[in-house]
């Protein structure tokens, strides 16, 4: 009994963290539905990319990523947004934009990520993957959810508009409870 | 040629006086020797990579005596091979046998690393142990069973100042109540090997978090501690230090694909826009210092030296902030800081080494919007120019700091060799594209341009001989150094599930109780070739360049200099962002099929020359 005690009391501070954490990335999600330009967004990976994005070679295996561009002007005007917005948080924060893929509903795709390096989703390197069950539900019903499945990581998901009130993309505000300064560093 | 003939054409190089009769390897304890270049198995043969074609039982290459010759400032190795055929313990041990003037003998036992990929034993991490070396056989840590052979790599190292003579040693067998022993004369030429490269190999790596996973008896020790740590620098200088002792270097990349710093690789900012600047050198000092006033490297029988290369912590997101990209902030934020590092190193003294201004950023990683590393589509090329631009500014025209800007060149190489004139000054080429261009490194060195190229490490399940090639291939084309592009990552188990070593070219000594990196058999033959080119090289102060290329060339895999390019394909004509990669592959392959399969005595042939030049030559000193 004194041992789940002991356990429960070294869990609240942790809890607590988090929700404060998690209430600072709602916010910043909330803004970031706001001030990102889904029509923007929408000109930041060229057809040709989305294109090669799915081509497989089994004699060219770099096919795809080697194939990968992007409209710069498009890409800085979203970060820049994005890097805006991340300062809202009173800790380090990535706000990452992903985005679905047209005719494959299945697939989701980061398109642009930031300084700390940080996300829940995204397997190192890939250009495209299964779909997030929650960016799912992001995507159809507009609404913002928070992920807390990664132990010490709190990702806050909120859609992003187009001028057709369309939701073409999302937001994940990130951070974790304990920063790693040398993941990623490479 | 057969298997037998290359065979004895190799002991003939490296002087392997007396091949053992198969007859006579099988019943007693047995003390032989293997060229640097035949790796010997668990089981008493050579690893089947090593032969010229697969005959089983033929144990070719195995000696009882050794007869070495070697140049001064340099090392002569060979393996050592205890045979036992029953278990038990056993004593190794090496010495000279009388006066060995400045000679010094180095032993390593070899781990029998077992490869996924072909189910096989290979040897390539070397465990430094002391003579005599006393353990038994199956080797209790390597856990082989049926182990009938130990393998063991020596190194003799040879000073610059060592008196050129006949110098004997013996290395002794001792089991069962029995001893064989083999007898080794090294024959100390005149000839000194030069300090200098003329191929500098680099062995690249990426921010420091593996070091933890690498090493887990020091952080799990330290734990929140260990990146501050005098052990964690203390590791880090060790991986420089092994490399540097074979005749190579180190790299470090300090960030992410989306600009994320480690805090070990820059120095620490406070302030956005005019109020940007350094707060703190502490860690950046602790990492660098010691390397760029060569005190890192005390001790080494190198002596102290800076190291000749660095990364900056530079890219997109830092020294300025990516929000400010393109505003004047940003080139505020840039040379107000990189003015206040020009100053800090001038200030150091630290004027050796060259600071590296490069990009490693991909845009398919979604960090930034353009290509750092091998630019595929031109348009990103502006992106460089701006960043010369502000580079410039951010410098003194004088300055006696050795500021560069590198860049990783591939596909777009070509027109960036054009376009970027006077820009960029280190390019770190692309092996496949380089080939076709020919003209290209005496163009850019002609300009005072770094120029090399990267590959990556031939695996252990490649002949031994393969790794020569990239030293040998770089000196044919003139290039100045060559980049092994991940050299420290052995996988997650190298010991008894090992990939193969394609990322790696040391391993942690971690599991041996050594808090710093072990060398591998891979390193030791490259570092034995590029010694022995930079004497090669040295000859042409008496004979031309052509006459050493070509003979080398010959020797090595019977082509001639020729045979080491490619032509220029016809999709070299078209946008570079629509070539393919598989046509890429076809452009290169006339050359490269000359290297496919080294013969194990490609390298010793060259060796001997060199030998016989140093020898020719110092008699026409004379």
């Amino acid at each position: 009994m004194k041992a789940l005690l002991s356990i429960a009391v070294l869990l609240v501070p942790v809890a607590a963290a988090e929700r404060d954490t998690a209430r600072e990335l709602n916010e910043v999600a909330r803004v970031a539905t706001v001030m990102v330009d889904g029509d923007v967004c929408q000109r930041i990976v060229t057809p040709r990319a989305l294109d090669y994005m799915f081509k497989k070679d089994p004699r060219d295996p770099w096919v795809d990523g080697d194939n990968y561009e992007v409209n710069d002007k498009a890409f800085i005007t979203v970060k820049k947004t994005l890097i805006r917005v991340s300062r809202l948080a009173p800790f380090p924060c990535d706000v990452n934009l992903w985005m679905p893929i047209a005719g494959h509903p299945e697939k989701v795709r980061v398109v642009i990520r930031n300084v700390n390096e940080m996300s829940q989703f995204w397997p190192w390197g890939k250009l495209y993957q299964d779909m997030i069950p929650q960016m799912k539900q992001v995507l159809e019903t507009g609404r913002r959810i928070t992920v807390t499945e990664k132990p010490g990581w709190v990702s806050v998901l909120a859609p992003v508009h187009n001028s057709l009130g369309d939701t073409v993309a999302l937001v994940e505000a990130v951070s974790q409870t304990q920063l790693d300064p040398h993941e990623n560093v490479k | 040629m057969s298997l037998s003939t290359k065979a004895r054409a190799l002991a003939f190089a490296l002087g392997l006086a007396a091949a053992v009769p198969l007859a006579a390897q099988s019943s007693a304890i047995q003390l032989l020797a293997t060229p640097e270049y035949l790796r010997p198995d668990p089981f008493g043969d050579v690893v089947a990579a090593d032969k010229v074609a697969p005959n089983k039982g033929d144990a070719g290459g195995f000696a009882g005596s050794l007869r070495l010759e070697g140049a001064r400032g340099g090392y002569v190795s060979f393996h050592l091979v205890a045979k036992m055929p029953q278990p038990g313990p056993y004593t190794l041990s090496l010495g000279f046998d009388r006066d060995h003037g400045k000679v010094q003998a180095d032993l390593f036992r070899e781990w029998f690393h077992f490869t996924e990929s072909d189910k096989k034993y290979h040897p390539d991490a070397l465990i430094p142990v002391a003579s005599p070396y006393r353990s038994r056989m199956p080797e209790p840590d390597n856990r082989i069973a049926g182990q009938t052979a130990q393998a063991f790599w020596v190194d003799l190292w040879i000073p610059p100042d060592t008196e050129p003579a006949t110098y004997t040693a013996r290395a002794v067998l001792e089991a069962s109540g029995s001893s064989s022993a083999l007898p080794i004369e090294l024959k100390v030429l005149p000839a000194v090997i030069p300090n200098d490269d003329v191929m500098l190999m680099d062995h690249n790596s990426y921010g420091t978090s593996w070091l933890a996973d690498d090493y887990p008896a020091i952080s799990r020790k330290l734990g929140d501690r260990f990146f501050q740590s005098d052990e964690f620098f203390r590791l880090i200088h060790a991986y420089h230090r092994i490399f540097y002792e074979h005749r190579g270097l180190f790299h470090q990349l300090g960030y992410g694909h989306a600009g994320k710093v480690g805090p070990e690789f820059a120095p620490a900012l406070e302030g956005s826009g005019r109020s940007r600047h350094i707060a703190n050198w502490m860690l950046y000092d602790r990492h660098y210092g010691p390397l760029f006033d060569g005190s890192a490297f005390a001790g080494t029988r190198r002596g102290p030296q800076p190291i000749p290369f660095v990364y900056l912590p530079i890219n997109p997101e830092w020294p300025a902030s990516f929000l400010n990209w393109g505003e004047p902030g940003y080139e505020t934020e840039f040379v107000n800081v990189v003015s206040e590092m020009e100053r800090h190193f001038r200030e150091k003294g630290w004027t050796s080494t060259h600071f590296e201004l490069f990009f490693n950023h991909k845009k398919r990683y979604m960090g930034f919007p353009w290509d750092g590393d091998e630019v595929r589509f031109p348009a990103d090329n502006r992106y460089f120019l701006e960043y010369g631009r502000l580079l410039k500014k951010a410098l003194p025209p004088s300055t006696p700091v050795k500021f560069v800007f590198r860049a990783d060149v591939s596909w777009d190489m070509e027109q960036q060799f054009k376009d970027l004139a006077g820009v960029v000054n280190m390019w770190i080429a692309s092996r496949d594209i380089l080939s076709w261009l020919p003209h290209a490194p005496a163009r850019q060195r002609a300009r005072g341009d770094v120029i090399w190229y990267y590959s990556g490490p031939p695996v252990v399940t490649q002949p031994a001989s393969t790794i020569t090639q990239f030293p040998l291939e770089g000196w044919m084309w003139g290039v100045g150094g060559f980049v092994h592009w991940l050299a420290v990552g052995a996988g997650s188990d190298p010991w008894f599930h090992f990939d193969g070593g394609g990322t790696a070219l040391v391993y942690s000594g971690d599991r041996f109780g050594i808090a710093g990196p072990i060398p591998s058999v891979r390193l030791k033959i490259q570092r034995n070739a590029v010694q022995e080119l930079a004497l090669l090289a040295s000859f042409t102060k008496r004979r031309p360049l052509d006459e050493l290329k070509t003979e080398a060339a010959r020797l090595y895999n019977n082509t001639t200099p020729a045979d080491w390019w490619n032509p220029r394909p016809a999709f070299a004509d078209q946008a570079t962002f629509e070539w393919s990669g598989t046509a890429l592959d076809e452009a290169s392959k006339p050359a490269m099929s000359h290297l496919e399969h080294i013969d194990p005595a490609a390298w010793a042939r060259v060796r001997q020359y060199v030998m016989r030049l140093a020898l020719r030559s110092n008699r026409e000193v004379q």
